[in-house]
């Protein structure tokens, strides 16, 4: 037990070194865009001015460091287009961060908040939400995050339903996408964008490959690829190198631990 | 309306015991004249889809409808006296296992649906299930099981599974409602409490069978350093690699959902988990035929609905 | 009748949520919207019950001198967030906002990040080449855990395309059938609880 519980902590303060030593480092990687993220970024860009699109902040603070670098290149790009945003949150603690997100990236593109961008805030109860907003988005959101009633915001007066909204952005660290994409792109036929955390992209390549979900930007990597397609350097470039680093980490671990695997069963053999 | 619909409640049931089928068809022509009520304004105000059957949803209707069948069907056979074969699943087999050493050691078990479920979830449900024989078997040994959870629901409906096992089990005093807790509805706030649990109180064995996203890890390597024996399951793909490596068992997908038959050894609700397999041959058969249709006639898109 | 009454509503939403799938009337539509509504309610009203068994539960401990200092803090969050929100606002520069940013999400960060450690130590006791398809499996690992970084550009250009192959046929493939499992058992489960064979989840008779 208590070699089990050293070997776990060489490899655990091994992980701490590599990762800290990468940041302080700030070796630049090129990468370049993967069609995923280049889908999205097409799509984004091709959008007409004034168009509406929906940004949901389905994640929790936990993942901010990830989410945050996704996040702001797509708001950023969505803002530098002229194109509305609708921002909901169907997790608690999405609803602040998504908030502080939309501020600070619309404050950059002197954008104004009713007019060009408003922020609905939480709601429980995710696939209810979620099938709600389909027949009438008043309806599941009578006031906005602030207090005002949502028919008295200007932007709003023209969004009915899903019918106005272009594009659906999913930002996740967990499964709540599958929800936008089974209930409202299987009911009501709304195209969905995932932006997501590195963990989770798999889960969503099945619905990727049928269609039912438009495009993936994920993790760190798909961050900094967007980020370099909109030709400006964040979050997501910084976070390479310590990633890259900690991959390779990892692979060290698994050729060490066969080393020793092998070692082991010739001596037992012997 | 509600005192007319259960009058004559306790006549002879049609429907699995339920209700009658006049009660039943009164019940849906209550609930449509309310809602039908309710509609006037609405359909007054802007032109709207009269029709009461979406064609876009057919091919969706006849393939439920026949998924819906074959279920009911292979229920019905059960009446025939015929009877079931079901595989050995290690995960399962295992149960008695974990209870039996936690009982030897005198430490206590724990048992978490995950984080990633609500009750309505078919997977919550399928962790019942389980959970009920769990209940059963540490009251009969008299070990103490703690769950906790992330959903005030769960967390109620789980109270209710305990309390009847234990009770099933004969020792319904050994019930204490208190291990049985909400911790919190924050994915890390919960993972971080069971972890200081798990490191604490070190449970003996340890169930992760639910709905599990990124806390599965956290809580099966946790539980893996302190030599817990841990059976795990759950309906996440990506949650599943993580579990394979570091639990003794695990109940991958469609295995969580039989375990209901397969540890309760009730007919009916095997005859539903051999439907199944029926459907799964029957799709199996489709996605043959669409590849060779599709490879023969690369235009053809009939078998995308 | 401690059973029949759920196992009966639950019958009737259950019927009515699958059919109103199939129609865009307004009857249909209506009683889709004041279900989800019904929903919204319930769910608001369990939160109060969260709420009151998380405080009970900690006073109670508190009582019995059970990680008191732990459950202290605990209760006093659940305290201090709405009260912060009630006395100053949501908005972006409140106190409100400035304890989620720099107490809560730091916190939460903290946890998840320990997720990359247990990764490390799960790979490197878990992948072992131990028979030919654990070696098949773990040669794909290694070239995806390379792809999914800039530096397998660096290495080669057919790197990413590899990763994605391995990503997109023989992993989506696996992982397809294993969806169509677990969909086909969440179905007849869903039905079981419906038609009420499945009622594990009520007590008594």
């Amino acid at each position: 037990m208590m070699d089990r519980l050293k070997t776990r902590w060489i490899i655990f303060g091994g992980l701490f070194i590599v990762v800290t030593v990468s940041y302080l480092l700030r070796i630049k990687f090129e990468s370049t865009a993967s069609p995923e993220v280049q889908k999205s970024f097409t799509y984004l860009e091709e959008l007409p001015e004034g168009s509406v699109i929906m940004v949901s902040f389905d994640h929790e603070a936990s993942s901010l460091p990830e989410i945050r670098p996704l996040a702001l290149a797509m708001l950023r790009h969505a803002f530098k287009n002229d194109l509305k945003i609708v921002g909901v949150s169907l997790f608690a603690e999405g609803t602040a961060i998504g908030y502080r997100l939309l501020t600070e990236t619309a404050g950059e593109s002197g954008k104004t908040y009713g007019a060009d961008y408003v922020f609905l805030g939480f709601k429980p109860q995710q696939i209810s939400a979620i099938l709600g907003m389909g027949e009438s988005i008043m309806h599941v959101f009578p006031e906005d995050y602030l207090g005002t009633p949502t028919d008295e915001i200007p932007m709003m007066r023209g969004i009915k339903n899903y019918e106005e909204i272009e594009m659906i952005v999913s930002i996740a660290d967990g499964a709540l996408t599958v929800h936008w994409i089974e209930y409202v792109g299987g009911q009501y036929d709304q195209p969905i964008m995932a932006a997501l955390t590195a963990a989770m992209i798999t889960t969503y390549d099945p619905y990727l490959a049928s269609g039912q979900l438009y495009s993936v930007v994920g993790g760190l990597k798909g961050a900094a690829e967007y980020e370099n397609l909109l030709g400006r350097q964040g979050g997501g470039n910084r976070g390479m190198t310590a990633q890259t680093t900690a991959h390779l980490y990892v692979i060290t671990l698994i050729i060490i631990g066969n080393i020793m695997y092998f070692r082991a069963r010739k001596a037992g053999r012997e | 309306m509600s005192s007319k619909l259960f009058v004559d409640s306790e006549r002879p049931a049609r429907l699995y015991g339920i209700m009658s089928f006049r009660q039943t068809r009164r019940l849906l022509i209550s609930l449509l004249l309310i809602f039908s009520a309710s509609i006037g304004h609405a359909s007054n105000q802007e032109p709207v889809d009269t029709a009461w059957f979406d064609t876009g949803t057919l091919p969706t209707l006849i393939l439920s409808l026949a998924a819906i069948f074959i279920v009911l069907y292979s229920i019905r056979t059960i009446k025939a006296g015929r009877e079931f074969f079901i595989r050995e699943i290690p995960g399962l087999k295992a149960v008695e296992e974990a209870v039996g050493r936690a009982t030897e050691m005198g430490a206590p078990i724990l048992y978490t649906p995950g984080w990633g479920g609500d009750i309505q979830r078919p997977t919550t449900i399928a962790s019942m299930n389980i959970l009920s024989t769990v209940a059963e078997k540490t009251a009969r040994y008299d070990c103490r099981l703690i769950y906790p959870t992330h959903d005030p629901v769960i967390m109620a409906v789980a109270q209710e599974v305990v309390r009847e096992g234990y009770a099933s089990a004969g020792y319904p005093d050994r019930y204490r409602a208190d291990d049985i807790f909400y911790i919190s509805s924050s994915q890390f706030g919960y993972a971080a409490a069971v972890d200081g649990f798990i490191s604490r109180d070190r449970p003996a064995s340890v169930f992760l069978l639910g709905t599990f996203e990124a806390e599965s890890l956290i809580l099966a390597e946790t539980a893996n350093s302190i030599g817990a024996i841990q059976i795990a399951g759950t309906d996440s793909t990506i949650q599943l690699a993580f579990f394979i490596v570091a639990c003794d068992y695990t109940l991958i997908g469609e295995e969580l959902f039989a375990a209901s038959g397969y540890l309760s050894q009730n007919n009916m609700i095997l005859s539903s988990v051999k439907a199944q397999d029926v459907l799964k041959i029957l799709i199996g058969l489709f996605i043959v035929i669409a590849i060779i249709w599709a490879t023969i006639d690369p235009s053809s898109t009939w078998w995308r609905f | 009748m401690q059973q029949r009454l759920p196992v009966l509503i639950c019958f009737v939403a259950g019927i009515l949520m699958f059919l109103q799938y199939f129609s865009r009337h307004p009857v249909a539509r209506t009683v889709f919207v004041s279900i989800n509504d019904y929903w919204q309610i319930i769910f608001a009203f369990t939160l109060l019950v969260g709420v009151a068994a998380f405080g009970k539960s900690n006073l109670r401990q508190i009582g019995r001198g059970i990680d008191t200092p732990y459950r202290f803090i605990a209760l006093s969050g659940l305290v201090i967030m709405p009260v912060l929100a009630i006395i100053g606002g949501i908005k972006i520069d409140s106190p409100f906002q400035w304890a989620f940013e720099y107490m809560l999400a730091p916190m939460q960060a903290t946890v998840f990040s320990l997720l990359a450690f247990f990764v490390a130590s799960a790979s490197y006791r878990g992948f072992r080449a131990r028979n030919l398809q654990a070696a098949v499996l773990l040669g794909a690992a290694l070239i995806v855990l390379i792809g999914r970084v800039p530096i397998s550009e660096m290495i080669s250009d057919s790197f990413p395309k590899v990763t994605f192959w391995i990503q997109n046929y023989p992993s989506m493939s696996a992982r397809r059938g294993i969806l169509i499992g677990i969909g086909l058992g969440s179905m007849t489960t869903a039905l079981r609880v419906i038609l009420g064979i499945e009622r594990t989840y009520l007590r008594g008779e």
